[in-house]
């Protein structure tokens, strides 16, 4: 049985300025978890590898999403999800997302992020467009749980 | 006999509610129902114990659960341990 894939046609010149923040994210996030954990409990040889091994997964993931705007993205503004790429991305969509309200969007409330009850006109730039981000990445997420969760996020 | 371990998801103002249900069915094999249980647990009192038994299995869960971003964290299961 053929897999399923979703294709998305995204609007370039609202998303295309999104990505420059992304990549931003992304070198922030080269050698940081996105969600520091206590590890009280581990001896200190084994919390290392953990976290290597955690880092190294946050990498190959935040590698998949961008990945997404490729050519065809540029000419097309198409992005397409099956089941090779559906978990990295929507982990990566997380990560970019914790990262954007850790060092983006602290001048915005958690309950302002949860129900994006946000007066946008009253941001300054950077912080519009990292909220802008901040609900893209959100709105990939839904998109991939939707469509794609019982059949090829595997449960 | 050993002790038990508790694997405990902690609240956090970021993670989409679609998203942990998402995780809770693929990570511990919860179906809909038990997983949305334990997700507004999570959002409602800050934390829900999701997984009991032995220390390496615990381990491995909360691993995964990282993974994904939830912030997770191993206890000692201190019913057991009275």
């Amino acid at each position: 049985m053929k897999s399923k894939r979703v294709e998305v046609k995204l609007s370039l010149p609202v998303v295309a300025p999104l990505l420059d923040v992304i990549r931003e994210l992304s070198c922030e996030l080269e050698k940081t978890l996105a969600a520091p954990q206590a590890l009280h409990d581990l001896d200190q040889d084994f919390r290392g590898a953990w976290i290597g091994e955690l880092l190294a997964g946050q990498n190959s993931d935040l590698r998949a999403l961008l990945s997404l705007f490729d050519g065809e993205f540029f000419t097309e503004g198409v992005v397409a999800f099956d089941e090779s790429n559906a978990e990295p991305i929507v982990r990566a969509c997380t990560a970019f997302r914790l990262q954007l309200r850790e060092r983006r969007l602290k001048t915005l409330s958690d309950e302002a992020l949860e129900t994006g009850d946000i007066e946008m006109a009253g941001l300054e730039d950077q912080v519009r467009k990292a909220f802008m981000c901040y609900l893209f990445l959100a709105t990939v997420q839904e998109l991939i749980i939707q469509h794609l969760d019982s059949s090829i996020i595997g449960s | 006999m050993e002790d038990a371990w508790r694997v405990v998801v902690l609240n956090d103002p970021v993670n989409l509610m679609s998203y942990v249900v998402m995780v809770f069915k693929k990570v511990l094999g919860f179906d809909e129902t038990k997983a949305r249980k334990h997700m507004l647990e999570v959002h409602e009192q800050g934390r829900s114990v999701v997984w009991i038994g032995h220390r390496e299995t615990a381990e491995a869960h909360v691993f995964t659960l990282q993974q994904w971003h939830l912030t997770a964290v191993l206890e000692p299961d201190e019913k057991q341990a009275r």
